[in-house]
């Protein structure tokens, strides 16, 4: 279904639809964009390998394909993308989980000569977004580049307020964009997807790795970030992170299923899993300016 | 499905060998191995379907095939007789004793063609042994021998098995499926195996494209390339989301 929005809404809320074929829009000094391309050929893969140092990518990396929130005064960029993702993977290196099948195959006949791969093919990461404050020394002379600083996130105790944010206002931008995807070779399903949503009083993304290896785990790793729009200098970005784990055997001990078939949903099901780590942090817009 | 009859030509002008996975993916799984079936029943000796690992009842339950019958029926039953009917699949084919293709890969405990012969099929798909083997291993750059996966089953074969396997077989390559090529086909171990992937834009959302492996009465190739048919030619629903209030 396309998203239909009407004009006199986007007119009403002061945003613009963005113009040469950039699908996103312009919204209280917001720039808002994101870009949905074809997966990664075989010699793109081959590079990505290289720089990530690994021989192993999932089956679907969607390298080209990003989600962008910009904010233009003053210059902060935050940014979701596969390669940062995968580096987080890559650096976090958690130990492979056997498949059920696993056991029956430490008792089967081996070749003579056997290597045994041992990187997580799960494609976990601690990936909660890119960033940078991209401040242009001198705006009128292209060439000089820009200079890039870290974003300060700050813990804090303040939370999203999901309550507001289950009010119907109206959707003014909304897309969804898959960075990575892997079937874990018929074992399961790992995905890392943003969501994002934009309303006239603020914007609302999820960024979420969902992994399912049947018959044995799920693991679900949310981040949630919130940017009311606000034009004084209290402006700011609420992220949280919210982790969760649960192996099979303890969700039926609980009287869940347990088979795969009923764990399809990463929205159901995450509520039955039990939280692993969460935190709350915040990032001021006006002290980067 | 049609797509790939346009650009190979149809059956029974053109023989065809199916490299298996019918079902599981996309909104027409019922009706893909269903025209496929039906062409078999025509046209026996022009067709050839064998087994993929996703011709299995345990992994059509998870992977959608299963739902896919029980929406559009009502019921399960079109799903057994599919599935029962999975069972009497070959596990490999032979072209003119010169092209070897299965599904997955290799097996450790197969040297010969003769031991396929005699793997005892008709049953659904194990969690291991030989007959699990053909329809799950795949090649792997990073390994000459044998590799185990980090998933604990599942094995990985290097160049060195494929070129003793090849050899002592008497074939000039194998021809494999299993793995998503974003180029349709890839050679691999010096044109010793070719991976063939005819499932362009998989899922509705990769861009890739697919391609038919095409040999002529003298075994010479050619790789047909093709993208997926125009939106509008297909009834597949479009792939926009619908904006959500999610949380």
């Amino acid at each position: 279904m396309e998203v239909v929005v009407d004009e006199n809404e986007l007119k009403a809320a002061g945003a613009r639809r963005l113009e040469d074929g950039r699908f996103g829009l312009r919204i209280h000094g917001w720039e808002i964009e994101s870009r949905k391309r074809s997966i990664l050929n075989s010699s793109s893969l081959l590079e990505w390998e290289h720089r990530l140092g690994t021989s192993h990518m999932p089956e679907m990396v969607f390298g080209n394909s990003s989600l962008t929130l910009k904010h233009l005064s003053t210059g902060t960029v935050i940014h979701f993308n596969a390669f940062d993702a995968l580096a987080g993977w890559k650096k976090e290196a958690l130990p492979p989980v056997e498949v059920p099948a696993a056991a029956k195959w430490k008792f089967r006949s081996k070749p003579s000569q056997q290597v045994i791969l041992d990187y997580d093919y799960t494609f976990t990461s601690p990936y909660s977004g890119s960033g940078a404050v991209e401040i242009q020394a001198e705006p009128e002379i292209e060439r000089v580049p820009k200079v890039k600083d870290d974003l300060h996130w700050v813990d804090c105790e303040e939370q999203i307020d999901l309550v507001a944010l289950a009010v119907k206002e109206p959707i003014l931008f909304y897309d969804e964009v898959i960075l990575y995807e892997d079937e874990l070779a018929d074992n399961g399903v790992s995905l890392l997807t943003v969501k994002v949503r934009v309303m006239p009083s603020c914007w609302f993304l999820l960024l979420r790795f969902w992994l399912r290896v049947d018959g044995v785990l799920m693991r679900l790793r949310d981040t949630r970030m919130h940017c009311i729009f606000q034009d004084n200098e209290k402006s700011f970005i609420l992220r949280q992170i919210c982790w969760r784990e649960g192996r099979l055997e303890a969700l039926s001990s609980k009287g869940y299923p347990y088979d795969a078939a009923s764990y399809n949903d990463p929205s159901i099901v995450g509520q039955r899993l039990p939280i692993v780590m969460q935190k709350s942090q915040k990032l001021l817009l006006s002290d980067n300016s | 499905m049609k797509e790939l009859f346009r650009v190979g030509g149809d059956c029974p002008k053109t023989n065809y060998l199916f490299l298996g996975d019918f079902v599981d993916r996309g909104y027409y799984s019922v009706e893909t191995f269903l025209l496929l079936l039906a062409l078999k029943v025509r046209y026996p000796d022009r067709i050839t379907l064998i087994r993929g690992n996703h011709e299995s009842r345990q992994i059509t339950q998870v992977y959608g095939f299963y739902d896919e019958c029980l929406r559009k029926y009502g019921s399960a039953n079109v799903w057994r007789y599919c599935t029962d009917i999975f069972d009497y699949l070959s596990l490999s084919a032979l072209i003119e004793n010169k092209v070897f293709g299965v599904h997955g890969g290799l097996s450790h405990t197969i040297s010969t063609l003769d031991q396929i012969r005699i793997i005892d099929r008709k049953q659904e798909v194990p969690h291991d042994g030989p007959m699990c083997d053909l329809l799950w291993s795949d090649p792997e750059e990073s390994v000459d021998g044998w590799g185990l996966s980090p998933r604990g089953a599942g094995y990985l074969f290097g160049g060195s098995v494929v070129m003793s396997f090849n050899h002592s077989n008497n074939i000039d390559y194998i021809c494999r499926a299993h793995q998503l090529v974003m180029e349709g086909y890839k050679w691999m171990f010096n044109n010793q195996i070719v991976t063939v992937w005819s499932a362009p834009n998989y899922c509705y959302r990769c861009g890739n494209v697919a391609a038919i492996l095409e040999l002529d009465e003298n075994l010479n190739k050619q790789f047909r390339v093709f993208d997926a048919a125009p939106q509008e030619s297909r009834a597949a629903p479009a792939k926009k989301p619908a904006p959500d209030y999610f949380l």
